[in-house]
């Protein structure tokens, strides 16, 4: 069970991406889950909130799309104007 | 949806951090001339048996070897490791269930790769999570006993598709539990067509002499002179 720690890299991840986009916040995040990458969808989802918690993530959604193979990449942010 | 929303495209791999560390890992490993092997399976499927074996006969051949040890809990394998008088450091993971790169990068402080032919590290018990991290070794091998039934492959894709070999352990207890050799052979060229799978005990020796000549055999050792770079 190490989707929290995976849950906290994407929401790192997503964290740093959106340092390029000024004064926004991020509202959702979309991530490519691979069949292959050893990470359950359900459980990642479980440990979501609490990994944003306290983080510029916070209130943010997770967005997963299934994918084949070992896909474990933020594909894309959706971003509110401040 | 607000006008103020939009979305942007990243591409941006969630264990970059991880993946980064590895492979500034493996370049050292490389440049230090040290062949790392990981060791993943499900606990209790003799990663540490099989180990100490290989230790053993790789030190009586010559080669120098070392070992990281990972474990929730307790010192105890790094203890029975080093019976075999090799350098052995545990790494207590705490509650996390896998090694990461920067675990690995951290327990070699003190050490010098240069000294070593041969770095073990063996992972937490765990067919699920350590399949997402790479530890920047040069091969990974998946151990699957011969108790834990032939279906392993079927049901753990995932570590048996990030692992270079499958090693069937405590083959001196095949008959005992009418483990079905062929089946598990169908089953790992299910999941990973054309991975090699040898069949060892580590208590009878039977397949360990022939699995440490095939990780000689991969270094090269005894190793030609390097060329200067």
């Amino acid at each position: 069970m190490h989707e929290l720690s995976i849950a906290m890299s994407i929401a790192d991840a997503a964290a740093e991406e959106a340092l390029r986009y000024d004064g926004t916040r991020v509202s959702a995040v979309f991530l490519r889950l691979g069949d292959l990458s050893g990470v359950v969808k359900d459980a990642l989802l479980f440990s979501w909130e609490a990994s944003c918690e306290g983080t510029p993530l916070a209130g943010a959604r997770l967005v997963i799309e299934e994918t084949r193979g070992k896909d474990l990449q933020v594909s894309g942010l959706e971003i509110e104007d401040l | 949806m607000t006008a103020s929303t939009r979305i942007v495209e990243v591409r941006r791999n969630v264990l970059k951090a991880n993946d980064e560390i590895a492979r500034e890992l493996r370049e050292r490993f490389e440049r230090a001339g040290v062949c790392v092997i990981s060791l993943v399976s499900s606990p209790g499927s003799g990663k540490t048996a099989f180990l100490e074996r290989t230790l053993t006969i790789l030190r009586d051949r010559g080669a120098r070897v070392a070992a990281l040890v990972g474990d929730l809990a307790t010192d105890n394998d790094a203890q029975r490791l080093a019976r075999s008088g090799a350098p052995v450091k545990q790494i207590v993971t705490g509650t996390t269930c896998h090694l990461d790169a920067s675990m690995v990068r951290n327990a070699l402080e003190g050490w010098e790769p240069e000294s070593f032919d041969f770095l073990f590290i063996e992972n937490v018990g765990n067919l699920v999570c350590p399949a997402s991290y790479d530890l920047g070794e040069r091969a990974r091998l998946v151990l699957l006993s011969v108790t834990e039934g032939e279906d392993k492959p079927l049901k753990y894709p995932s570590i048996f598709n990030s692992a270079d070999v499958a090693v069937i352990t405590k083959a001196d207890l095949a008959e005992a539990v009418a483990f079905d050799t062929a089946a598990v052979l169908r089953n790992v060229e299910t999941v990973r067509p054309g991975m090699e799978v040898r069949l060892v005990s580590a208590r009878s020796g039977e397949g360990m002499e022939a699995m440490a000549g095939w990780l000689l055999a991969i270094t090269g050792i005894p190793k030609p002179s390097a060329p200067a770079l």
